[in-house]
């Protein structure tokens, strides 16, 4: 078996079906508010009471379960792809080994979950955007775009999912998504604690792996989903992140990183929008 | 109640434990060592197996498992200083390069379509020969002056036994033609062959066999 396996060599049976995060994205049935319901600044945060609640609830469901897949693929893959010692200390692929277990958990739990809302697997299509952060060759940037930043979102979707569970009366969702969040919560800070320990006296590699942490949190903040706006599906469960290890500064960073991707999206709309309504308006006079 | 004065036996008569045992402090420490290194080389095998194998089932047991043996492999690195080993690594080695074949043989399997080899040399070769040297290691020690062997070895067989149930049920249920059988038999026997020339996860003597040389 190589080191380092590339993301098309991803296994997975017929139901799965890739597609980029764009296309994942604009699926009618995502967290994401659909084209006639997105006209004016309003909530959009995922709550029961939106009218597409069921659809968008089922396919973040989705979207959680092959994304616990993919966190157990990377964790699985660093315990293989490092040497022990000499790249990684032996501590660390033991936290590894451990979080593929919580994360073999999460797709469980996930399946299960699923079922429960009514959705079969492969309804919804998987992007591999989580297993791209995991393959770095630096396990310094695999800590930083997994563990910090896409564990850190983790957080925010089941703070998120969590909250619909107890607005919707629905404890069996919320205790599920409670010890999902409470793993969620130690891995963040086993990134954080790792990535200090292993950049201890390197300021330019830890800026680095902060940096492609950045990137990453931009990439899954795509479009807004997830910020501290409300016009946002998934809210920054700011809290949890502090007791995963984020500083002040550090999630005041993710939220301004959030925001400023909402904040393109909705500018990118209302462009979209003026010119489709000139492109009208000129039909209209011809 | 009894007088708490009355003088009492130090062992009670249900108490059977005795003082002699097959390994010394050197001997204990050089399997401990040994067994470190193969419960590494497993669960990161299995580690990088989860992303190989399409099977959504078998996907999710190798994560499981892949944690059982690096807690292990944790016992047994925590046990080593205890051992008079205060550099781990040192005896963190395989007994033989039989065994370092082995393991090379073992993670050689990469394609989606070689499930049924990456289960086989875990869970018909590997799992059943660990279970064999640390029953042995186990039977053989002091039960008074290795006690904290005995109980790591006790907690590692448990998960050693859970999973090779559930890793030999995994191979029942994708064994459904003879030719798959055939594969299967096939690297079955390329990996015990191998492990016979190890002499065992910790080499000759690894289940009491194979000293005289």
């Amino acid at each position: 078996m190589r080191k380092f396996l590339p993301v098309a060599a991803l296994a997975r049976d017929e139901r799965f079906t890739q597609v980029s995060m764009a296309e994942r994205m604009s699926d009618p049935r995502s967290t994401r508010p659909g084209p006639g319901e997105d006209q004016r600044r309003r909530p959009n945060r995922l709550t029961p009471a939106r009218r597409d609640a069921v659809d968008a609830a089922r396919s973040l469901m989705h979207g959680i379960f092959v994304g616990e897949v993919q966190a157990l693929e990377g964790a699985g893959r660093t315990c293989w792809d490092f040497e022990t010692g000499t790249e990684v200390p032996f501590a660390l692929k033991l936290d590894m080994a451990r979080q593929a277990w919580d994360e073999a958990r999460h797709v469980e739990i996930s399946c299960k979950l699923a079922d429960y809302m009514g959705t079969e697997i492969g309804e919804f299509s998987e992007n591999t955007v989580l297993f791209e952060a995991a393959c770095s060759h630096d396990p310094v940037l695999r800590l930083a775009g997994v563990n910090r930043a896409l564990e850190g979102l983790a957080i925010d979707v089941f703070t998120t999912m969590k909250e619909f569970g107890e607005l919707a009366g629905d404890p069996y969702l919320e205790f599920c998504e409670d010890w999902m969040l409470a793993d969620e919560v130690t891995h963040v800070k086993m990134g954080s604690d790792w990535l200090r320990r292993i950049t201890d006296g390197d300021p330019a590699r830890r800026d680095q792996a902060l940096e492609f942490q950045s990137v990453v949190d931009k990439l899954f903040s795509y479009g807004g989903v997830r910020s501290d706006s409300d016009q946002s599906p998934i809210g920054l469960a700011r809290r949890f992140r502090e007791l995963a290890g984020f500083t002040d500064d550090e999630i005041d960073h993710v939220a301004e990183l959030s925001l400023s991707a909402l904040n393109e999206t909705t500018e990118k709309k209302a462009s979209l929008r003026s010119q489709a309504a000139a492109a009208i308006v000129g039909a209209d006079r011809s | 109640m009894a007088d708490p004065r009355k003088p009492r036996a130090p062992f009670a008569p249900w108490d059977r434990r005795e003082l002699p045992g097959a390994f010394d402090v050197e001997e204990s420490a050089r399997r401990i060592g040994h067994y470190k290194w193969i419960e590494m080389r497993l669960f990161e095998a299995l580690g990088g197996w989860v992303a190989t194998v399409p099977e959504l089932d078998v996907k999710m047991r190798l994560g499981t498992h892949c944690y059982h043996h690096a807690w292990h492999a944790e016992l047994w690195h925590k046990r080593l200083p205890e051992l008079r080993e205060m550099n781990p690594d040192r005896r963190t080695v395989p007994p033989n390069e039989h065994l370092s074949a082995f393991v090379e043989a073992l993670t050689e399997p990469e394609a989606p379509e070689q499930t049924i080899e990456k289960l086989v040399g875990v869970y018909r070769v590997l799992i059943p020969h660990t279970i064999a040297a640390y029953t042995y290691h186990l039977n053989n020690s002091s039960t008074i002056t290795d006690a904290p062997t005995i109980r790591s070895l006790r907690l590692a067989l448990q998960d050693e036994f859970d999973d090779w149930r559930d890793g030999e049920m995994l191979i029942e249920s994708l064994l459904e033609t003879d030719a798959e059988i055939e594969r299967a038999a096939a690297h079955q026997v390329r990996l015990e062959k191998l492990m016979r020339a190890a002499g065992g996860i910790a080499g000759p003597g690894s289940i009491g066999f194979g000293l005289e040389g």
